[in-house]
């Protein structure tokens, strides 16, 4: 279940996020529920996949914003790295930073449910 | 571009919010929503339409630099080249430090990081920018009218709710003043001259109010505006500015409405506003150049406009009557009715019976009395039908007809479609012309009766003596009865019992061979005098008050008896 006892395990910085939404929980648990969703992570794994870095620095810039924003930190760092590297449209193994954000998306997802 | 504080005081400013990130937009509508009127884009493009489209009313832009269509700083540059819209002050929402020198290079009054600071340390950079961005506007904007040197309308505003301020217990007057036909002057003896008088007159009204107790404006062309502290009397001004332009070639008279001792609850605009309302009202007058506003007055302002605003329904749901007063002929020894008036009665679902004195008027100023007239003489010649259908017998129903009906060149098909459609003739249809439609454009309301009459139409010319008709053009005119004004009967009777006015009427309508109807008919005695004068019929409460058409049966009855 989707709680604040249960984001800080994961290692959010719910204090930081749910100023941002004034403290309004109900709120704050509203945007969590939509940024799971963000059709911006699969457009960041297809864009790395052709090596498209143009591409592939939006969607992780956009993700990083919103990320940031609700303090959702355990996803926030890997992509904020990401996107700096992308930024710099550095050609390497992009392999295990989609595999960190992935796994970190599906522990968050599974609160959701 | 106008924006002041003045503006918001009522309401909350305008921001617009645009990020292509849907929750980046909520957060930040979340935290703004309480103290502003938030606006959302989710590109670039979007942005740059609703910031034309609000160009006025926005108050402040948060730009997200990285969106699709239009990326933030192209659309900031794009702002800041725009006359129009680069005062709008723009806060560039970014992560990356170097896109903050960027954007303020550009033109961005701030930024804001993200992820994004404490939603107090947003608001208070949002309203430090927009407090900055609205004093350089205040500084900008002129303060003076050019010609005069008297206030412009924006700081005369602004300075009259200051003075409110810090004079919270004077009491005030709101003074609208203008020139008697002022653009007259300007026709007659050119602009020059005009602009000179109008400096005069500014330099009147300085001597006049001192600054310590009034504000003073030009508004526009010949109108002046002051908020002053409560006088009684203001005879001293129009005298004095008369002085002052005795040396112009032509005499000038100011015209000033006052609102006397403002409710400070009213905005200063709304004060003015009756102040202006009060002016107006003596516009074509020529002995009195001060009217000060009162309470029934805005009144009548309001029930005015509610009349006009409710004409459209009340057309449609029929609450529009058709009342019928009977005219008798009274040449034999007893009265015998001859034909009817049809007059309109407004039955109002919550006002009740409106008089048409009311309404009328009002219909004639705004060009909805042509709709009210033709709907009148349907009715009128429905009910014609409808007598001879179920009654067999009918007599001629008069109708009104207004002046600027005269000049539509459909009035004769308008008529011919009536009475063919409703199964009636020209002959049950008589036409009251008012005589002061034929004093103006003659000519043309001349030609247009004489085709109604050739077409078979009985011509009744209503409220004569009225009109002031030149006595040698009424031989030609082409009616078919005289209707005396109702001022003759009661100027006749109620004073010095005085009819000779009446027989020289009835003497013109017997030279033109056509016979006279006095309506406002009451008494016993009006009604012995006028047939005495030779009046052939008579029309009033005396005989009956106009009624319903039901009602109107029983004259019908009567008279088939």
């Amino acid at each position: 279940m989707l709680t604040i006892d249960a984001l800080k395990q994961l290692g959010c910085n719910t204090d930081e996020g749910l100023s941002r939404c004034m403290g309004n929980e109900a709120f704050y648990f509203k945007l969590i529920g939509r940024v799971v969703d963000d059709k911006n992570f699969q457009a960041l794994e297809d864009a790395v996949a052709a090596k498209n870095f143009d591409a592939a620095f939006e969607a992780a810039h956009s993700l990083k914003g919103v990320l940031g924003n609700l303090a959702l930190t355990p996803i926030y760092e890997p992509v904020y790295e990401l996107t700096e590297l992308l930024r710099e449209k550095k050609d390497i193994d992009y392999s295990e930073y989609l595999k960190t954000i992935s796994e970190k998306r599906s522990e968050l997802a599974g609160l959701l449910v | 571009m106008k924006r002041s504080t003045d503006l918001y005081v009522d309401g909350k400013r305008n921001i617009l919010v645009a990020d292509d990130e849907m929750i980046n937009r909520e957060l930040l509508n979340n935290i703004l929503c309480d103290e502003y009127d938030v606006l959302m884009a989710e590109d670039g493009e979007m942005a740059y339409d609703v910031i034309k489209k609000n160009r006025n009313t926005l108050s402040l832009i948060l730009l997200d630099l990285m969106m699709p269509k239009l990326n933030g700083l192209d659309l900031l540059s794009r702002l800041k080249e725009d006359p129009d819209l680069k005062g709008i002050p723009v806060i560039v929402l970014t992560s990356d430090q170097a896109s903050e020198v960027e954007s303020l290079v550009r033109g961005a009054a701030d930024f804001i990081p993200k992820p994004y600071p404490q939603p107090d340390v947003i608001r208070a950079r949002i309203s430090r920018s927009i407090e900055l961005a609205e004093d350089r506007q205040i500084i900008s904007a002129t303060e003076r009218d050019e010609l005069t040197g008297l206030y412009s309308y924006d700081y005369f505003s602004r300075y009259a709710e200051q003075f409110d301020k810090y004079h919270p217990n004077s009491d005030m007057d709101a003074l609208c003043l203008d020139v008697n036909h002022f653009h007259i002057v300007n026709e007659r003896f050119g602009m020059a001259k005009g602009d000179e008088i109008l400096r005069k007159i500014a330099g009147c009204l300085l001597t006049v109010f001192s600054s310590s107790d009034s504000v003073i404006c030009r508004k526009n062309a010949d109108t002046f505006l002051v908020y002053c502290t409560h006088r009684d009397d203001y005879t001293l001004i129009t005298d004095k500015v008369s002085e002052v332009c005795c040396d112009m070639p032509t005499s000038v008279k100011l015209r000033i409405g006052v609102y006397s001792s403002c409710d400070k609850k009213l905005d200063v605009r709304a004060r003015f506003d009756r102040a202006k309302i009060t002016a107006d009202l003596i516009r074509n007058n020529y002995s009195v150049f001060i009217s000060t506003f009162d309470e029934t007055l805005m009144e009548n302002e309001l029930f005015a406009d509610q009349l006009v605003d409710e004409f459209p329904k009340a057309l449609a749901e029929k609450q529009f009557k058709v009342f019928f007063q009977p005219k008798f002929n009274i040449e034999g020894d007893k009265p015998v009715l001859s034909s009817a008036e049809a007059l309109v009665r407004w039955f109002h679902p919550t006002l009740g019976m409106i008089s048409p004195g009311k309404f009328i008027p009002l219909f004639e100023e705004d060009g909805l009395i042509s709709q009210l007239d033709e709907y009148i003489w349907r009715c009128a010649a429905e009910t014609i039908a409808d007598w001879k259908m179920r009654l067999g017998i009918s007599v001629p129903v008069s109708v009104n007809l207004s002046r600027a009906e005269m000049y539509d060149p459909a009035l004769v098909d308008t008529f011919e479609k009536i009475t063919s459609e409703t199964g009636t003739t020209a002959k049950d249809i008589y036409l009251e012309i008012t005589e002061s439609a034929y004093v103006r454009d003659g000519d043309q309301i001349v030609d247009r009766v004489k085709e109604l009459r050739d077409h078979g139409f009985f011509i009744e010319m209503d409220d004569f003596g009225s009109g002031y008709s030149s006595l040698n053009m009424i031989s030609e005119l082409p009616i078919d009865a005289l209707k005396l004004d109702m001022m003759f009967i009661r100027n006749a009777f109620d004073k010095q019992n005085d009819t000779r006015m009446i027989s020289i009427v009835i003497d013109i309508a017997d030279y033109l061979g056509v016979p006279v109807i006095a309506e406002g008919v009451e008494t016993e005695e009006q009604y012995l005098a006028l047939k005495k004068l030779g009046c052939t019929i008579i029309q009033g409460y005396y005989f009956s008050k106009p009624v319903p058409a039901e009602e109107f049966e029983k004259f019908l009855l009567e008279k088939d008896a």
